[in-house]
């Protein structure tokens, strides 16, 4: 049966989906649970490998591999079938698989592992979906996953105080990164209206270039922040809190790569316009170059084992980087070194984290201090760490010496001098920091503390899982070529590389790395008083990481928090109160009206009025009373006088005597009336 | 067809005095009345897709004859943004109301509790399935009452006091847009919304501006927007749970859609392209700016476990004024509707899975917890999918919309570059809600274990997050139904 139509959707659905079923599964036995955990990484490993005949012959010419999914924002959900893409996803299903085996040992007795071989399974296929995205959409949503995932596996021993704040640091560094990077993926939909990968690299010309800038600028930082680069390389230190599979997976082989690829992809999307985006590559090479130093220097000095790998990692996530500035286009050698480097970087290294994990296991501590002569307890992991020793230091033939010496000639052709030569002195001290640890833990005198307790070699089946990829680290040597071919780049690796001049500067490098660490330990050289007080205070910087912890984990939370605290003060006295003032301030107002005009005033009116109104009535009836009592006496008295007037003028005329005394009587009796009805 | 929307709104309004006699003989029937009635509603409404999708300007209108005086009809419609939020805010009641039989149990007169519930769920899906001014209005208090006396007699602590500052800010809100809504009686003559855009389009822009501004500032409390927050984080802190789910999943979200709704798509067509309407809109960035940074940092500090929610709310009503400052483009303004849907359910789960672990150990301060993963799985695995989805992870729903959003800010800022300063500093405030967000869980279910003898709450409860559970994970993968209808909604 021909998967190739399915195969780039079931194989990262098909883990994620799974994980969901862990649960379902853990019901019933936990047995079951892990047997299907492997068997799920064994099928997407399948799929991810069944993949890899069709894009070597090219056969996928006018497939189509999308689907629509959010149709107003013109969205179509879609995977990206080419040589980057499917690599990557055999690289990652492949190391799900070998350390989801390893967990079967290293994680057995635990509590709480139906949650991480859930997490597992939904990493493993988050990781394939973010590399055989399609389009940025999907790519961010799958990063924020493994972000998500890294979060929930590296807090998975809940319990530990120290383990809840790295995880929570590191989740937060990312997100900065993060949304850097969703920045980036808006200003390009801004212009192109779509955030499909072949859309972009057909239209990539129409973007002006000062936003082409800013986003290429942006997605940088996002991938700086998720690859662990200067300047926020410190999260992968604190992110060694998870169980040391976890680290292996997500903090050594697979998720911390995913900026390589981001950066990788966008020069394939960019084509030729990489090139012209002003300062972005020299950025991407100093950076890298810079980190690679650092990342070396702080393996060093470290005494704790994982944080040697933690800044391996660092250091050699570094030369990816430095050797992707490097390159013009994606199809030049820098860009190529880097994938490779990917390649044989995730071997050793995964390969290192499960040696380091079998350590942790057998001796309970992460302090080499108290390590040492592990070489007779645990013989089969001293010889792996041999490999591991070899490999990381790129001696040929193994796979790392080509792509090292890649990386040193692209840098070198791309006229970045300085950068190469310190390129060199990190290779130095990377041969340095290895030699140190195999010293340090397998070969010098057996420590007070493990003498005290039982060492025993690790469990088969973690030893089974380290073999494998000791296996393939070897067997690696072989790939060079292989993979070149695969990737449709031509650039012959072959053993003959090895017979040239720059090998023997590349091994008089690490002769000097090597050299420098063995007088330190074997030999008692006893150094000039200045040089001493140097070394104090070189290895007082190097112990704090070049301070960069101290802005993080102190300055920024401080000044965060100090800034949030003031305003919830400001919340609490100001905002919180200022309803309850206006409303004292209403309720004082309304008293003050209260007492002095409704008490005093309003509730008096009525009786105001009344006794207002019945003065005017007393006054009334007493004036009243006077008045008509003058009036009645005037009238009577004028109307006598003018009686006795009319008798001096008629006083012969009885009749009119007779009337006027009527009409007298008879105004006296209106007047009377009068005055009655008035007084009533 | 015909009444679906009428009786959309008449079935719990004739549900009541049922809730009401049946909760007087068991609390538990009346809750499961409210789940029925519910349930018989977003059925009621789901029928009305394919004319929302189909139909003339993509909207579903019924319209009666009710009071000839003011031209007022009663008028009932969805369209996209009406349905998705009258949605939301229904399976929210039902959730609460299934929460609150275990949660509520021990308390007194939960009859009248339920009733004034019932109350509450005509004026919240009112709100959102009303054209007319008059109407919007009469619920937009409607939503008021109930919650108030709810708040008060079944809150914690002083629940008077936040119940009457609750009351007193929204009601002092409604003010300004009655005031708004009187203005335009007067310069239309109309109170339906869609008419009146038009007939606004005439009047005179001077006159249109203070129209704006007095709705805005009347929807923007019961937003909560800072400076007019104030009543938010004491209403939500010491309401019950469900009610607090109901307030900051549903009832902000109504003045975040008044905004949209009235404001924007009513008056703001009227003075669109002047000077002023820019500068309306950069306003409402300035103020969304603040709102998401102030509510963002004081929840990154805050020991309460229900404050540090609140304040969240505060901080994501930001992102919505936001999202609302770059209309009218279609993207920002479908992530912008779609965040309401996503908050409210995330926020919703988010308040009762605060609630369950506050009733489980009788405690209230965070940093008194501590390690409940292994205790109470449920409720961890529940609130641990609220936070992540507050903080926008993906996977979960309120990443979708925040990127839409963010989308359509990078879009925006092509025609318009005040936008990018804004732009980059709401990237930062997801960063900042990522903190507080993982500080939460890290205080409450991580870490040591304090209380050994914690276990998961009662069954309803764990039903009712669970639902709202598994919505705000379908909402995270496949927002794709609410995006459609969504999008279908033409504002302009």
């Amino acid at each position: 049966m021909n998967l190739i139509p399915y195969a780039p959707w079931l194989v990262w659905a098909f883990p994620t989906l799974s994980s969901l079923l862990v649960l379902l599964v853990a019901l019933f036995s936990k047995k079951a649970r892990d047997y299907f955990a492997v068997i799920v990484c064994l099928m997407a490993f399948a799929l991810a490998f069944s993949m890899v005949p069709d894009v070597y012959f090219n056969a996928l010419e006018g497939l189509s591999l999308t689907a629509p999914w959010v149709p107003p924002l013109n969205v179509n959900a879609g995977v990206c079938v080419d040589p980057l893409s499917v690599l990557l996803a055999c690289l990652v299903t492949f190391f799900g698989l070998v350390i989801t085996v390893y967990s079967l040992g290293y994680m057995a007795g635990e509590e709480g592992l139906t949650r991480y071989y859930f997490f597992m399974l939904l990493f493993i296929g988050s990781m394939t979906g973010l590399v055989m995205s399609d389009n940025f959409l999907q790519l961010f949503i799958f990063w924020e996953m493994v972000g998500l995932c890294s979060y929930s596996l590296i807090s998975f021993w809940y319990k530990r105080p120290e383990t809840v704040r790295s995880a929570i640091k590191v989740f937060l560094m990312t997100r900065v990164g993060d949304a850097c990077l969703l920045a980036g993926i808006g200003f390009l939909y801004a212009d192109l209206g779509s955030f499909s990968f072949s859309y972009i690299a057909a239209n990539i010309g129409k973007v002006p270039m000062p936003h082409l800038t800013t986003a290429a600028f942006l997605m940088l930082f996002g991938a700086v922040a998720k690859s662990a680069q200067l300047p926020l390389h410190t999260w992968l230190y604190s992110a060694m809190e998870a169980p040391t599979s976890v680290s292996a997976l997500l903090h050594s082989a697979t998720m911390v790569k995913a900026g390589v690829y981001l950066v990788a992809r966008l020069m394939l999307l960019f084509g030729s316009l990489s090139a012209l985006i002003p300062m972005w590559l020299p950025t991407i090479l100093w950076i890298g170059t810079v980190t690679a130093f650092i990342g070396a220097t702080l393996a060093l000095s470290t005494p704790d084992i994982k944080g040697v790998a933690a800044y391996s990692t660092i250091s050699q996530i570094g030369f990816m980087f430095a050797a992707l500035g490097a390159a013009s286009t994606a199809s030049s050698s820098g860009w190529f070194a880097s994938i490779l480097h990917l390649v044989s970087h995730a071997l050793f290294q995964g390969l290192d984290f499960l040696l380091i994990g079998g350590i942790i296991h057998a001796t309970k501590t992460r302090d080499m201090r108290l390590m040492g002569g592990l070489r007779n307890a645990m013989p089969i992991t001293f010889t792996f760490s041999i490999i591991v020793l070899l490999a990381r230091a790129g001696i040929p033939p193994f796979i790392s010496f080509f792509s090292k010496e890649l990386i040193f000639r692209s840098v070198l052709w791309s006229g970045n001098f300085y950068a190469a030569v310190m390129l060199y002195v990190s290779t130095a001290i990377t041969f340095a920091y290895t030699l140190r640890v195999t010293i340090l833990v397998y070969l010098r005198e057996k420590s007070e503390y493990l003498k005290q307790i039982h060492v025993h070699e690790a469990p088969k089946i973690m030893l089974l899982s380290s073999g494998v990829l000791a296996a393939t680290c070897i067997i690696s040597a072989l790939l060079g070529n292989p993979i070149s071919r695969f990737m449709h780049i031509e650039i012959e690796i072959g053993f003959g590389e090895i017979l040239k001049m720059s090998t023997l500067v590349f091994l008089f490098t690490l002769l000097v790395g090597g050299a420098s660490v063995y007088l330190t330990y074997y030999s008692r050289i006893s150094l000039p008083e200045k040089v001493k007080r140097l070394r104090i205070a070189l290895s007082k910087v190097l112990e704090n990481g070049y301070f960069f912890d101290t802005l993080y984990e102190k300055a920024v939370p401080r000044a965060v928090s100090t800034f949030s605290s003031g305003l919830r003060l400001l919340e609490l006295t100001f905002f919180g109160e200022l309803p309850y003032l206006v409303a004292n301030g209403v309720i004082r107002f309304s008293k003050i009206i209260y007492e002095h005009v409704e008490n005093a005033f309003f509730n008096r009116l009525p009786y105001l009025f009344a006794s207002g109104v019945l003065g005017i009535a007393h006054a009334t009836q007493k004036y009243l009373d006077i008045l008509v009592d003058e009036l009645l006496y005037m009238v009577t008295h004028k109307t006598l006088a003018s009686a006795s007037k009319l008798r001096k003028v008629g006083s012969d005329s009885m009749e009119h005597y007779v009337a006027a005394a009527i009409i007298g009587v008879l105004i006296i009796f209106i007047l009377i009336l009068i005055t009655f009805t008035m007084l009533r | 067809m015909g009444y679906t929307l009428l009786l959309v709104m008449v079935l719990p309004a004739m549900v009541v005095p049922f809730v009401y006699f049946v909760g007087k003989k068991s609390f538990k029937g009346a809750a499961f009345l409210i789940v029925l009635v519910c349930l018989a509603d977003i059925a009621l409404l789901l029928t009305t897709v394919p004319a929302i999708l189909n139909g003339v300007d993509h909207r579903y209108v019924e319209s009666y004859y009710w009071i000839p005086v003011l031209h007022a009809s009663f008028t009932l419609f969805v369209d996209g943004i009406s349905f998705s939020m009258a949605i939301i805010t229904l399976i929210l009641i039902l959730a609460a109301a299934l929460f609150s039989i275990d949660y509520m149990h021990e308390r007194k007169g939960l009859a009248e509790y339920y009733t004034l519930l019932t109350l509450l769920s005509i004026g919240l899906v009112g709100v959102f399935i009303t054209s007319n001014l008059m109407l919007f209005y009469f619920c937009w208090e409607l939503m008021l009452l109930p919650s108030y006396f709810i708040i008060g007699e079944w809150g914690y602590r002083e629940a008077y006091r936040a119940a009457f500052k609750f009351f007193i800010f929204t009601h002092a809100g409604a003010i300004f847009v009655l005031l708004g809504i009187g203005a335009i009686f007067m310069v239309t003559g109309d109170l339906d919304m869609f008419r009146a855009k038009t007939a606004l389009m005439a009047a005179n822009p001077e006159f249109v501006k203070w129209v704006l501004l007095s709705l805005t500032v009347g929807f923007a409390v019961k937003m909560a927007v800072v400076p007019v927050h104030m009543w938010l984080p004491d209403a939500h802190s010491e309401a019950p749970a469900p009610m607090s789910a109901l307030l900051s999943g549903v009832i902000i979200s109504a003045g975040a859609y008044a905004v949209l709704r009235v404001s924007m798509g009513t008056v703001f067509p009227a003075i669109m392209g002047t000077d002023f309407g820019g500068m309306f809109l950069h306003g409402l960035t300035v103020f969304g700016i603040i709102t998401a940074f102030f509510g963002a940092l004081i929840a990154l500090v805050e020991t309460d476990i229900k404050r540090i929610i609140a304040y969240s709310s505060i901080a994501h009503m930001g992102y919505v004024l936001f999202g609302l400052s770059l209309f009218p483009f279609q993207e920002p303004v479908t992530g912008t509707v779609l965040h309401l849907v996503n908050h409210a359910v995330s926020k919703g789960l988010f308040f009762l899975s605060a609630g369950a672990v506050m009733k489980q150990l009788e405690i209230r301060d965070i940093r008194e917890m501590g390690g409940l993963a292994g205790k109470m799985p449920i409720t961890a695995t529940a609130s641990t999918a609220a936070a992540l989805s507050i903080a926008g992870a993906p996977a979960f729903a309120c990443f979708m919309s925040e990127f839409i959003i963010f989308v359509g800010a990078f879009q925006t800022i092509n025609s318009d570059g005040f936008y990018l300063v804004p732009t980059a500093f709401m990237l930062v405030a997801t960063v900042l809600s990522l903190a507080y967000a993982l500080r939460f869980l890290s205080h409450v279910f991580l870490g040591e274990t304090k209380h050994e003898s914690a276990i998961d709450p009662p069954r309803y409860m764990k039903l009712a997050m669970i639902i709202l559970a598994v919505f705000t994970v379908i909402l995270g993968v496949w927002p794709t139904f609410f995006i459609q209808l969504i999008s279908s909604a033409s504002l302009l």
